[in-house]
């Protein structure tokens, strides 16, 4: 099947079959890797992308789904070679040590961030309590999305 | 085995120059070490070492890891150990490459030594004239034995900046770094295998009529017990393994003997223990624990007549090379290890099963393959922590000191797939830190290690964690029969200045005195020694009327020598504590039958934003002379000790089975 996807600002067309996963085709067909497949059930929060706005897992969402919505994944978070002010605060506190979680971290902070500017620590926490991170850094990331809200 | 490699279980070849520091003809310095990067940070640690040594900016030189065409020989990165061997080789080669270019630039300018001034990849005499590195280096080769680390002068320092960006920091954050996972090569296939049910099960059936017949799927491969899909979609592999029909055998029966290690025995232990005023027995456990890394195995390879290339994620490079020869009966130098970022593997990164099914696959496809397992196998293919009993007998003398203790800890095989190693290796690791830091009296600890239903291996601190959870659990217990306090107690019994710092810190820290006890609020405390590092900890916890652990403040106090890199040892300190209390509060992989069952995160619960620690406190302290040790494992050592006592102290309730499940707790408070 062929589908017309809006990623990053770019359109896309990808012939794939029905029902393929958003994750797959972005990892597979359009070589965006920063979004990571963890556990393919959305329980993990790794291939978190942004969905006209929204952080949705890519994973459980079919190919289908996304036609017709603006898709941006961790490679649209820079512009120019200037990095998020998210990524920016991550890399300030070193908010990561293997990084399987890190691209999923980013996108739900940035929604969390164009929702409400600024976070209370327990509102950080709960927007973010669908990611995993097995390295244990979730102070350093917590930390990181409020010194990007200041 | 390669020639390369040592003969005896940890025994490490002799160091070449030429292997560790090579300056090109413009002047870059790569830098070259058989440990691999896993967000532990030792490619930044490396780098600030030598830069150091050859007085460049951290920019100018670029370090090389696990690359087997190129590296030296290692072991494996295990055990906290990079920055003590590899990094004292690669500060031991800078400083000797740095002297070496040193000499040759004052023949070249007719200077004393003395008189000349290294600055930015060049030696400067007082004249102005200049001899760059790369022209030094390009006279003759930089090469040769590694001399004494006396006779080689180090640069003097060291003035680390205090927070340098890790190097891969910025390549993370971009999403550019590059997992197996997303290895792309011409022509590549995607592949997944068949697992055998148990171990050791053999294959009696198969039937691949469906398989065959679905879109994408270019073949089945069966030979043997090995059966295998490939397709030129990941999603199409999936389902070709799904709609396999195959039937098993059920594994023979492993009649292999446990074994028997005695750690301590002194005289007269039954005595001391016998003659004491208060005499206690309690019994710990630990369940099997999943490594339960965020992206499950990968690997690609390119596997041709005349040699392979393989894209991993290992903390065995050599191991794996040498693995993959001889199944593909290539000569070792033919098969060439690319390590790529791991997603961590805490330990369970040794042993390359995905690699071995990319291998075969690839072997079979004569065409690279990718091979990416589902969460659930990650689950049920990789090995697990062993479980460990531990039961402990003590005894507290009329003036407060404990007279005696005798441990029996039994427990499985911490090194995977090993058969039988010596006794002294399996006290080395499934005893480790079964001994307790302090000076107990009369002491006799004991270990059996036997098989478990399922494949055992190493896991961050391999049995120390366990071990110091049964052993500061019950210093603990002890403190509360003789009526001491748990500090108090413990200070009584620390012979060893660097074990008082810690803990005196930790009490510092914590305001222990004034510690809140009671009413579902506690402070638990212990503290360990885990390859020269030393580290006590505490941990604020509140526990419901539901028996629901949340975690407060965390304190930890750590000496581990000269800190190279203080914020990324902070970062391992905070990461090892939040996992650990994951592994207290939360982790059982559950075995069936000899299978695991255990299938995703819904079965699986670790902890998350919700349950992380409000508030992590790492202090060190340490003296810059003493050298470097591993801080990569010991803040995962005392936190479930910590823990538990901290709920015995909020609530009463001693439990000594992991993980401090509510119902086992409200059951214990009654």
């Amino acid at each position: 099947m062929r589908y017309e996807l809006s990623v990053n600002g770019q359109p896309h067309v990808v012939d794939v079959p029905a029902g393929t996963s958003l994750t797959s085709v972005l990892r597979d067909d359009l070589g965006l890797t920063a979004t990571r497949l963890g556990c393919g059930h959305g329980s993990c929060g790794a291939c978190y992308v942004l969905l006209d706005g929204s952080a949705v897992a890519s994973c459980t969402m079919p190919v289908d789904e996304a036609v017709g919505h603006e898709i941006v994944t961790v490679e649209g978070l820079s512009q120019d070679g200037h990095l998020h002010p998210l990524q920016e605060a991550f890399l300030k506190e070193d908010a990561m040590q293997c990084g399987a979680c890190t691209s999923g971290m980013l996108i739900s902070a940035v929604a969390l961030l164009e929702e409400n500017p600024h976070p209370q620590e327990e509102e950080i926490r709960e927007a973010l309590s669908g990611h995993l991170c097995r390295c244990g850094v979730y102070g350093r990331i917590v930390m990181a999305v409020k010194e990007a809200s200041r | 085995m390669s020639r390369e490699a040592p003969r005896r279980w940890g025994e490490r070849p002799p160091e070449q120059l030429e292997k560790r520091i090579v300056i090109g003809p413009e002047g870059e310095v790569i830098a070259r070490s058989g440990k691999v990067e896993y967000g532990q940070g030792i490619r930044t640690g490396f780098r600030r070492i030598v830069a150091h040594e050859l007085r460049l900016p951290e920019e100018a030189v670029r370090v090389e890891l696990g690359e087997t065409d190129v590296v030296p020989w290692d072991g494996g990165t295990f055990g906290s150990m990079s920055t003590q061997t590899d990094g004292q080789a690669l500060r031991l080669a800078a400083a000797y490459a740095y002297q070496l270019l040193l000499e040759r630039a004052a023949a070249r300018l007719g200077v004393a030594p003395a008189n000349l001034v290294a600055r930015d990849g060049a030696f400067h005499a007082t004249d102005g004239r200049e001899a760059s590195y790369a022209e030094l280096a390009a006279q003759a080769p930089l090469a040769g034995p590694l001399p004494a680390a006396a006779d080689v002068a180090f640069a003097p320092g060291p003035d680390f900046e205090p927070e340098p960006d890790r190097v891969e920091a910025r390549a993370l954050v971009l999403g550019q770094v590059r997992y197996p996972h997303d290895v792309r090569l011409p022509g590549m296939l995607r592949g997944h295998v068949l697992p055998p049910p148990r171990p050791g099960a053999h294959l009696v059936s198969l039937d691949d009529t469906a398989a065959k017949a679905l879109p994408g799927v270019v073949a089945v491969v069966h030979e043997g017990d090995f059966v295998g899909v490939l397709a030129e979609r990941r999603e199409q592999a999936l389902q070709a393994i799904q709609s396999l029909e195959a039937t098993w055998s059920d594994p023979e029966g492993d009649a292999e003997p446990p074994l028997e290690a005695q750690l301590r025995q002194d005289k007269d232990v039954e005595a001391a223990l016998a003659s004491a005023k208060v005499r206690h027995e309690a019994t710990y456990h630990t369940p099997h624990i999943a490594h339960a890394s965020i992206l499950p195995s990968a690997a690609a390879a390119d596997v041709r007549k005349d040699g392979a290339d393989l894209y991993v994620a290992t903390q065995r490079p050599f191991g794996l090379r040498d693995e993959a020869a001889a199944i593909l009966s290539l000569d070792p130098k033919d098969v060439h290890v690319h390590p790529q970022q791991m997603s961590g593997m805490y330990g369970g990164g040794g042993w390359g099963v995905a690699a071995l099914d990319a291998i075969r696959l690839s072997q079979a496809a004569a065409r690279p393959v990718l091979v990416e397992w589902t969460r659930a196998e990650e689950f049920q293919r990789s090995a697990q922590r062993p479980w460990l009993d531990a039961k402990i007998e003590g005894a507290v003398g009329p003036d407060g000191r404990i007279v005696g203790y005798r441990s029996h800890v039994r427990t499985n095989p911490h090194i995977y797939a090993s058969g039988r190693v010596p006794p002294e290796v399996a006290g080395m690791t499934s005893g480790r830190n079964a001994v307790p830091p302090y000076d107990l009296g009369q002491m006799d600890v004991s270990l059996t290690v036997e098989r478990a239903q399922i494949q055992t291996s190493a896991f961050r601190s391999l049995a120390a964690a366990p071990n110091v959870f049964a052993s500061e659990s019950f210093i603990d217990e002890l403190a509360s029969l003789a009526g001491v306090d748990p500090l108090e107690l413990r200070l009584r019994h620390a012979t060893d200045p660097r074990l008082r710092r810690v803990l005196e810190t930790v009490g510092a820290m914590s305001n222990w005195p004034e510690r809140p006890r009671g009413d579902g609020h506690g402070f638990g405390l212990a503290a360990t020694i885990y390859h020269g590092t030393y580290c006590a900890e505490v941990a604020e916890v509140y526990v419901s009327q539901s028996g629901k652990v949340r975690l407060g403040r965390v304190f930890a106090a750590v000496d581990p020598g000269r800190l190279v890199h203080p914020d990324g040892a902070r970062s391992q300190i905070e990461g090892g504590i939040v996992q650990a209390m994951s592994w207290t509060l939360f982790e059982e992989t559950k075995v069936s039958d000899g299978r695991i069952t255990t299938r995703g995160w819904r079965d699986y619960p670790i902890a998350t934003f919700r349950d992380a620690p409000e508030k992590i406190e790492v202090r060190f302290v340490y003296d810059m002379e003493t050298p470097s040790t591993g801080i990569g494992e010991p803040g995962s050592v005392p936190i479930a000790a910590a823990i538990a006592n901290a709920v015995c102290a909020a609530t009463g309730a001693r439990v000594r089975e992991l993980p401090l499940r509510p119902a086992r707790i409200q059951k214990a408070t009654r």
